[in-house]
């Protein structure tokens, strides 16, 4: 059986809000305008310097590597230390477990908080609508993703249209805004086709689309200059075909929205440079999605995963990937598109994805490897707090 | 799955004389060679390689070769509407600028349909819910699975229609609650209102820049007669209104509208006007009881009357799902109207090519052009011969000797 052993220090856990969701402050101010560096974070409350070990007995990384006997050194809320059988410094707060210890889950768009209030199609571009305006934090979707282990979402408006907005990157305890305006939304699938208005067609839309790159201002203009990275919807293989020739001929980096039909386009999506958020694959679903996945994986295409939650159930964010699995994906890999890759795609790599010093201290504690289905989620820290499961 | 015969070190001689080796190459042979530039090749063969015709001729089969009845050049079908459901931006009527091209699916099973039938080449057309819907795009319709890679020729003609269709659906704004298909046309007369509106509009822009709007430089080109105009029009009202508004436009810009009237059905009721427009004239699949679309009436002798007229005519299926409509059926039902297998043959692979203007790359079996054969179990365009095999840009992609 796994056992949650918290061996409290001098100070214990009495500094740590248990409760999820609750801000300690910095969440409110926590808004990270620059992306990848740790500047621009509001300073943390003043509180005696103390350190936490978390010890399990395999450590997740993120980046593909899983070590034994792992242990994490975690300073205000941030990655001090991480390796394999470090010396816990005395004084410090241990949490050991035997299970694992992977950096929190990454869902690359989603609908927490947000629902229906982020399907706007009543206007074919609206590349200024910002979802990190649109969400409620207090939401209980965020509760529910946290109990998954999901620590950060891509909340993304619905590309139901050619431009729907930007996306933002939200951590799921309290709802704080990582990163605003992540990624332009494009929409080039048939979704984006309307049958009573604008566009009705594809080449019309492409048109439009073309016509907002070709003298590109605002966030076509960050986009084109690869100051925004792009997140193209695209459904089936003419659609990614079009997509890929759109992000060829704009310079466009970023990814892909959609993957079902991508089997068929595996090489050129990988030359293409661009990343692929996958699913939400659902059990029964087309086979073909989790066989194009794997394939995708296999030619060293970057992968992330779509949630779309709360339509669907944060679990089936590990569903997805499992299914992948069973359809020839490396495991490993399918822990890193949760993780380290999940953050790369939605540009947030300096901040969350993976354990690393200097990195947030977002990690979920399993009862056993994060990619089977049978183990479940121990404890989840963000911010080096306890936000979900564990023992007081 | 395609199959590359392999024929090393044998030498052909083409009817040009010229001696060819080549150790990629395929041969097919057959009892009769049609090349649609009026030669009959008898006990002959065509031989192809890197994609290309490389001799055709008299030739005697080896044991064991590739062996048909006869063999023609792959046939075109200049009213493909291979799309997807997105190749209309119907938000606006009038949409020259718009190319079907880029609104296609390479992936669609529909392709090797045509293919299998022994279409190799398609012009597909935006569908016609607009009245001007766009720029149309010559294909190949088997190969790499890109449409890039299997264009014959961008903007190879500007896509229209006159008729019903384009007013089919739309209502005047009053009377019922507003809606999308509260737009114009509503009528026939709204159609060619909107045709004449459009040229109009392009002959200012050409004059005045600020007055430049989306595809006014595509009807320009129309105008002048550089760009192919593809007008759909059953019926001989719809046909009329058609050499009417051309010629009037050629009063106004020099160089004049190269028409082609798709789905002429009922193009034998105006003789004489037909042959004063020179317009091309694509005839839609026969029709069992003659009635066709828009109420136009198309006997079975109206290919052979248009080709008395001199009048350029193609075939069509408008990609028929039923095999008895495919166009190798289209050219039998021609000669059971009358037509000559050469004139029938000519309305299948080298007239179309001709109309849009890629007789360079298709169209007739000569030294040079794309290796594009359809091979024949009987005689073309009889009803008991069937299209067996296909060779497209030189690869055996339908491989006879597979159904045996």
């Amino acid at each position: 059986m796994h056992r949650l052993m918290l061996a409290t220090a001098a100070l214990g856990f009495a500094l740590a809000p248990a409760a999820i969701g609750i801000d300690d402050g910095d969440g409110a101010a926590g808004v990270s305008g620059g992306g990848n560096g740790r500047e621009g974070r509001a300073e943390r409350p003043l509180v005696p310097e103390r350190t936490t070990a978390y010890r399990a007995k395999k450590l997740v990384l993120g980046d593909g590597r899983v070590i034994d006997d792992g242990v994490v050194l975690v300073e205000e809320g941030v990655i001090r230390r991480a390796g394999s059988g470090l010396e816990i410094p005395a004084g410090a707060g241990v949490v050991e477990h035997d299970g694992t210890l992977s950096p929190g889950l990454i869902a690359l768009h989603s609908y927490e908080g947000g629902g229906a209030d982020l399907f706007d199609a009543t206007r074919a571009v609206m590349e200024t609508a910002d979802v990190s305006l649109a969400f409620d934090p207090a939401s209980g979707d965020f509760a529910r993703a946290l109990a998954s282990g999901v620590t950060a979402i891509v909340l993304a408006p619905t590309p139901a249209s050619l431009c729907p907005g930007t996306t933002a990157v939200v951590k799921t305890a309290g709802g704080t805004v990582v990163k605003k305006d992540a990624q332009l939304a494009l929409g080039l699938g048939a979704a984006a086709l309307k049958p009573n208005e604008f566009p009705t067609g594809y080449a019309a839309a492409l048109a439009e689309l073309e016509g907002r790159f070709a003298d590109p201002k605002g966030n076509f203009g960050k986009a084109a200059s690869g100051n925004l990275p792009v997140l193209i919807q695209a459904g089936t293989r003419h659609e990614i075909q079009r997509a890929l020739a759109f992000a060829r001929r704009f310079q466009l980096r970023g990814a892909l929205l959609g993957s079902t039909w991508a089997e068929d386009l595996v090489e050129a999506i990988e030359g293409s440079g661009l990343s692929v958020v996958c699913g939400p694959v659902d059990p029964g679903g087309d086979a073909r999605e989790a066989r194009s996945i794997a394939a995708l994986s296999k030619a060293g295409v970057r992968l992330g995963f779509a949630l779309d939650a709360p339509a669907r159930h944060p679990d089936s964010l590990r569903f997805a990937v499992a299914l992948a699995v069973r359809a020839g994906m490396d495991a490993g890999a399918g822990l890193k598109a949760l993780t380290g890759d999940a953050a790369a795609i939605a540009g947030v790599a300096g901040r969350i994805g993976r354990i690393e010093p200097g990195l947030d201290a977002d990690l979920v504690l399993w009862s056993g490897d994060p990619a089977d289905l049978g183990s479940a989620v121990v404890a989840v820290y963000v911010d080096g707090k306890l936000v979900h499961g564990g023992t007081e | 799955m395609i199959l590359h015969l392999v024929t090393p070190l044998l030498f052909f001689v083409s009817s040009g004389g010229e001696a060819v080796v080549d150790s990629q190459s395929l041969t097919v042979y057959a009892d009769v060679v049609y090349t649609s530039t009026g030669e009959r090749i008898e006990n002959g063969g065509v031989t192809v390689s890197d994609g290309r015709i490389r001799a055709v001729g008299a030739m005697r089969a080896p044991k064991d070769a590739l062996h048909v009845a006869a063999i023609t050049a792959g046939m075109i079908d200049l009213s493909g509407h291979v799309t997807t459901g997105g190749s209309v931006e119907e938000s606006r009527e009038v949409t020259p600028e718009i190319r079907v091209a880029g609104t296609l699916d390479p992936f669609s099973i529909s392709w090797a349909r045509q293919l299998r039938s022994g279409v190799t080449t398609v012009l597909v057309s935006p569908d016609d819910r607009n009245v001007i819907g766009g720029l149309a795009v010559a294909l190949k319709t088997g190969g790499e699975k890109s449409i890039e890679a299997r264009t014959v020729k961008a903007d190879a003609a500007l896509r229209g229609a006159f008729g019903s269709e384009p007013s089919r659906g739309n209502h005047p704004a009053y009377g019922r609650p507003t809606d999308f298909y509260s737009r114009r046309p509503t009528t026939r007369m709204g159609v060619e209102w909107e045709w004449r509106k459009a040229m109009y509009d392009a002959v200012a822009a050409s004059k005045d820049p600020a007055r430049t709007f989306p595809g006014s430089d595509e009807l320009m080109r129309a105008l002048k007669g550089e760009l192919v105009v593809v007008a759909q029009a059953w019926a001989t009202q719809d046909i009329r209104t058609a050499i009417f508004l051309v010629e009037e436009m050629a009063q106004q810009v020099e160089g004049g509208v190269r028409l082609v009237l798709d789905a002429g059905a009922e193009t034998w009721k105006e003789p004489d006007l037909l042959k004063r427009s020179k317009a091309a004239v694509i005839l839609p699949p026969f029709a069992h009881a003659g009635r066709t679309t828009d109420g136009a009436f198309m006997a079975w002798n109206v290919a052979r009357r248009l080709q008395d007229l001199g009048v350029t005519i193609a075939l069509s299926s408008h990609d028929a799902l039923d095999d008895g409509a495919r166009l190798a059926m289209q050219g039998a039902y021609a000669r059971r109207g009358g037509l000559t297998l050469d004139e029938a043959l000519a309305a299948v692979t080298i007239n179309p090519a001709r109309m849009i203007g890629i007789d360079d790359r298709v169209g007739s079996i000569e030294i040079g052009k794309d290796g594009d054969l359809c091979l024949w179990s009987g005689e073309p365009f009889q009803a008991t011969s069937r299209v067996v095999g296909v060779v497209l840009d030189g690869e055996l992609v339908v491989d006879p000797r597979a159904a045996e």
